[in-house]
């Protein structure tokens, strides 16, 4: 018997017991659309988290300081005078006896290797430049922190509260924090959009134009600068994605500018060192895909730098995901369970049904394997269909738990997301699976029907 | 055509063994109308299952055209069941929910014939049956005639040189079961198929069959014996 009269066989037998059939197939779509539904979830959720955090610039970013240093974790991140020593300190630091080669200078030329390196999109310095500003006729210092337009709608910046990004590179605008702008103006800090924040720093330039200040009994010039602030930024709920956020953030083409020429480092100023020699604490490097950042930081390290990422921890949230996800498919796989229960059911109460049937196929010439064909497809059938009408099922109840959570987490504050996905291979792997267990679960029928004696069925009425 | 030696069939039932047939031996040439009788238990339907295919021998040969049944595989003997030899029965035996067409068609499927031809054969056949009207409807919709006239279409489907006839007017008045007895008789006469024919009616074997083998208890009491002019085989 060819496979076509097979299927013309089955489909008959599946039609004449419509409503036997279309249950077992509802139980079967009920058990894919929980398996399916139950690991929808858990890639959902992975990728919100994982996904939020990628695109957060945690994991395709590497923090490059000088040397050979010691740096534990992030502390030295950031902090200009504590990795400025750590810059230096590769011959004297605590726990660092060993004599190790001369620290590579982090300077404009580093950052120009940093950026050549395959994978890499960009390579700027971390600047946090301590300034001072006016505003209502109040003065207070903070860090001022360099972005680069490579962070334009990144991390932070994805959504901005008050205002936009930089409009340009190099223009003199200023981005604020919500808690920094608060403090400004609590009643209304979306207010202060398109205002005029005096921003100002001690020039080492002998010649500047300012007003003239002591640091450490040395004389030097305070220059006061006009920024206009475009922007004001909340921070991210999410852990990472916080990522180059300070109080004060303006053009990293200002920072660079400012930087050349401010007093960053008193001690450094006072022993006299040329401005034009100065090295960076810290660069940032940003690779195209996460996927690379292992590659790139060795590199980095190869030429003798100090470079550290986050992207271990993204590699154990992952690990993290996959049992979840296993966890959940478990979960899922009951409802399987009990549906392929139900085929091994209606295929049996099938055969009873029809041993007489089976009876008259065998004497006029069907052989066990083309009655056990019959029963086969169509236990396939039952799970092709079921697992479609699951996965649809699936998707349909993923989306209205999504759109009521999603209520629910705005209400909260949170962000809505997709909690639910349904990635291509999760499809033909449910169809797949629905398609595995059906024939599992008819297999016995199938074999059991193939067996029958032909004398027994013809018998049976 | 057909020969058997010490064929034996034993049933194991609570505990004892029932011998169905009990060292029988038997031949039957090419082209010959046999009718086997007996008492009901005295194995002839037995006999029958075992030459269609349908059950194997306990012990002892059962060989059809050369080739013993006692020796073959699930699969030779649905091979056998499909190609050798065709079989009607008491209650037809069609299946309830297709038309005389497709149960007759049935048979050719399991047999790989493409679905064009097997339509155009089955119809053929039925039409030769004298149901060319009747092809499309399901065995309830039929009389018992018509019924066992497509049982028949569809044992000849597969051109078996062999027919077996399990007390196939049973559930027919007298007039239908002469008219089903007339259309076995040809089919032997003119197209030289060798019938085996089952049936407890010893008046209805004497008219038409050319030689009656009696059973009683499993084995052979009576021969009328092999008419010499059937000796072509």
């Amino acid at each position: 018997m060819t496979f076509t009269d097979t299927l013309l066989l089955a489909f008959r037998n599946l039609r004449q017991s419509r409503l036997r059939t279309s249950l077992t197939t509802l139980g079967v779509a009920i058990g894919i659309a929980s398996l399916a539904g139950m690991v929808s979830l858990g890639v959902g959720l992975q990728e919100q988290v994982v996904g939020r955090l990628t695109q957060s610039g945690v994991f395709d970013s590497i923090t490059v300081t000088s040397g050979r240093a010691n740096i534990p974790g992030m502390g030295g991140m950031g902090l200009g005078r504590v990795a400025g020593r750590g810059g230096r300190g590769g011959r004297g630091g605590p726990g660092n006896t060993t004599p190790t080669q001369p620290a590579a200078p982090l300077d404009d030329a580093a950052v120009a290797r940093f950026a050549a390196l395959s994978h890499v999109r960009d390579a700027y310095p971390t600047l946090r430049i301590p300034m001072s500003y006016q505003y209502d006729g109040r003065t207070n210092a903070a860090l001022a922190a360099g972005i680069p337009e490579s962070s334009r709608g990144e991390g932070a910046f994805q959504s901005i509260t008050h205002g936009t990004f930089f409009p340009d590179a190099t223009g003199a605008s200023v981005m604020l924090t919500l808690e920094m702008a608060q403090q400004l103006k609590a009643d209304a800090p979306g207010s202060l959009i398109g205002q005029t924040l005096e921003l100002s720093y001690a020039d080492s330039a002998p010649n500047a134009q300012g007003t003239p200040e002591f640091v450490a009994g040395v004389q030097v010039t305070r220059v006061s600068l006009p920024f206009t602030i475009v922007g004001i930024v909340e921070r991210d709920p999410a852990p990472g994605a916080n990522l180059g956020l300070s109080a004060i953030m303006i053009p990293l083409e200002q920072a660079r500018a400012i930087n050349a020429r401010a007093i960053a480092n008193p001690q450094a100023f006072l022993q006299g060192a040329a401005p034009q020699t100065r090295r960076y604490t810290a660069v940032t490097v940003r690779v195209t895909s996460a996927a690379n950042t292992q590659d790139v930081q060795d590199q980095i390290k190869a030429m003798g730098f100090t470079a550290f990422s986050l992207n271990d921890a993204l590699q154990g949230a992952k690990r993290a995901f996959l049992v979840l996800d296993i966890l959940l498919a478990l979960v899922g796989s009951i409802a399987l369970a009990v549906s392929s229960l139900g085929i091994v059911n209606t295929m049996v109460m099938s055969i009873l049904e029809r041993t007489r049937e089976i009876g008259i196929m065998k004497a006029i010439g069907g052989s066990d394997r083309d009655v056990r064909g019959i029963f086969l497809v169509e236990a396939a059938t039952i799970g092709l269909i079921g697992g479609m009408a699951g996965i649809v099922l699936g998707w349909g109840v993923g989306r209205f738990i999504n759109i009521g959570a999603n209520i629910y987490i705005e209400r909260q504050g949170g962000t809505a997301g997709d909690l639910f996905s349904l990635p291509w291979w999760l499809i033909l792997g449910a169809m797949a699976f629905a398609l595995f267990v059906s024939l599992v679960a008819g297999s016995y029928p199938a074999r059991r029907a193939a067996r029958l004696d032909p004398i027994q069925a013809l018998r049976h009425e | 055509m057909l020969h058997t030696r010490h064929l034996c069939r034993h049933y194991p039932m609570g505990g004892t063994i029932v011998k169905a047939l009990d060292d029988l031996s038997l031949d039957v040439a090419e082209g010959e109308f046999l009718a086997l009788v007996g008492t009901s238990g005295s194995g002839k339907s037995t006999l029958l299952n075992l030459i269609g295919g349908l059950d194997q021998p306990s012990a002892g040969s059962l060989e059809v055209r050369g080739r013993d049944l006692a020796r073959m595989t699930r699969d030779e003997l649905s091979l056998h069941r499909r190609n050798t030899v065709g079989m009607i029965f008491q209650s037809f035996n069609l299946v309830p929910s297709m038309t005389a067409v497709e149960n007759v068609a049935l048979s050719l499927m399991f047999a790989g014939v493409p679905r064009a031809e097997r339509d155009q054969r089955a119809s053929a056949l039925l039409e030769a049956m004298g149901l060319g009207g009747r092809q499309h409807h399901r065995p309830k919709e039929l009389s018992g005639g018509e019924q066992q006239r497509v049982a028949v279409a569809r044992a000849l489907a597969n051109q078996p040189p062999l027919l077996l006839a399990d007390e196939p007017t049973g559930n027919l008045d007298s007039r239908t079961s002469r008219e089903i007895m007339d259309l076995v008789r040809t089919l032997n006469e003119r197209d030289g198929k060798t019938i085996i024919l089952v049936t407890h009616d010893a008046a209805l074997a004497s008219a038409y069959a050319r030689r009656t083998v009696t059973l009683l208890d499993g084995n052979v009491i009576s021969d009328t014996g092999q008419p010499a002019v059937l000796e072509r085989a």
